[in-house]
C-alpha cells in the first residue's frame, strides 16, 4: 500500500487539527486528505456512501480497501513512522474495543469540542 | 623485570585477549541479526557488522590503554594480583556494558526493520469495487 486517502469532516475543528498534525508527521505511506462529501470525494469514489463518511472518519487504501472509525484511525497511525508501533499495539483483539470506545466518544463529541478548539485556516 | 612491568604486561595480555574474544563473538553472532535486518542483503550486513566491531575495538582498546597506569610500585606477587584484579574487573565491566549496548543496537535495528515492513494491522471493513 503506497497511499491512503482520508475523508475528513470539513466542518469540524478537531478534524482539521488532526489533519494538520497528521500532515506534519513523517509518513511511511502517503496520506491524502479530501473533505468528506465534497465533489472531489464523490467523483473519486462514486460507489461510496458519502452521507456515512460525514458521520465517521473514512480511510481508503489504494486497492479500494475502506476502513471506518477506529480502523481508519489505526490506519492513519500505521502510516506514520513514529506511530506505527502504537497502531500495531492498539489493534490487538484485547485492546481494540477500548480504542473503538475512545474513538467513538471523540467522534460523537467532536462538534462540542469545536468550541474548545478554534478552527484553523486550511493550509494551501 | 620488575613486578610493576610484569603486571602491566600481564594486564595488557589478558585484557586484549578478552577484547578480541568478545569482539569475535559479537562479529559471529551479530551477523545473523544484521542479515535479517537488511532483508538478506549479506554485503550490507557484513559491512555494518565490520564497522560496529571496529568501533567496539577502538573504544575498548582506548579504555584499556587509559587504565594501564599504576600510581604505586608493585613490590610482590600479592600486590600484582590485587592490582590486576582491580584493573581487569574494570575492563570486564566496560566490555560487558559495550556488549549489551551492541545488543541493544542490534535489537533496535531489528525492531525498526520489522516496523518498516509491517502489514496493515486491521482488515478493511469493505472493499470498493467501482472506483476511478
Amino acid at each position: 500500500m503506497r497511499r491512503l486517502t482520508v475523508l475528513y469532516d470539513p466542518n469540524c475543528a478537531l478534524c482539521q487539527r488532526a489533519w494538520i498534525w497528521l500532515n506534519a508527521q513523517r509518513q511511511y505511506v502517503r496520506l491524502e486528505f479530501i473533505p468528506a462529501g465534497s465533489e472531489l470525494a464523490r467523483s473519486r469514489f462514486p460507489g461510496l456512501d458519502h452521507e456515512a463518511t460525514l458521520q465517521e472518519l473514512t480511510v481508503i487504501g489504494d486497492g479500494g480497501e475502506i476502513y471506518l472509525g477506529v480502523k481508519a484511525w489505526l490506519m492513519c497511525l500505521w502510516a506514520l513512522r513514529e506511530y506505527r508501533s502504537m497502531a500495531l499495539r492498539w489493534s490487538t483483539p484485547d485492546r481494540m474495543p477500548l480504542a473503538r470506545r475512545f474513538v467513538a466518544w471523540i467522534s460523537h463529541n467532536r462538534r462540542s469540542l469545536n468550541g474548545v478548539l478554534s478552527p484553523r485556516k486550511e493550509p494551501t | 623485570m620488575s613486578y610493576t612491568v610484569g603486571t602491566y604486561l600481564l594486564y595488557l595480555a589478558i585484557s586484549i585477549v578478552l577484547t578480541v574474544w568478545v569482539a569475535r563473538t559479537l562479529f559471529r553472532s551479530g551477523r545473523v541479526f544484521l542479515v535479517d535486518v537488511f532483508h538478506g542483503n549479506e554485503k550490507l550486513a557484513d559491512s555494518v557488522n565490520h564497522l560496529l566491531v571496529v568501533g567496539f575495538y577502538l573504544i575498548n582498546l582506548g579504555y584499556i590503554s587509559l587504565m594501564l597506569r599504576l600510581t604505586y610500585d608493585i613490590k610482590d606477587a600479592r600486590y600484582s594480583i590485587e592490582a590486576l584484579s582491580l584493573k581487569l574487573g574494570a575492563v570486564l565491566l566496560v566490555l560487558g556494558g559495550m556488549h549489551f549496548l551492541n545488543l541493544l543496537v542490534f535489537s533496535r535495528m531489528r525492531r525498526q526493520a520489522a516496523l518498516d515492513s509491517a502489514l496493515p494491522p486491521v482488515e478493511p471493513d469493505v472493499r470498493l469495487l467501482n472506483r476511478k
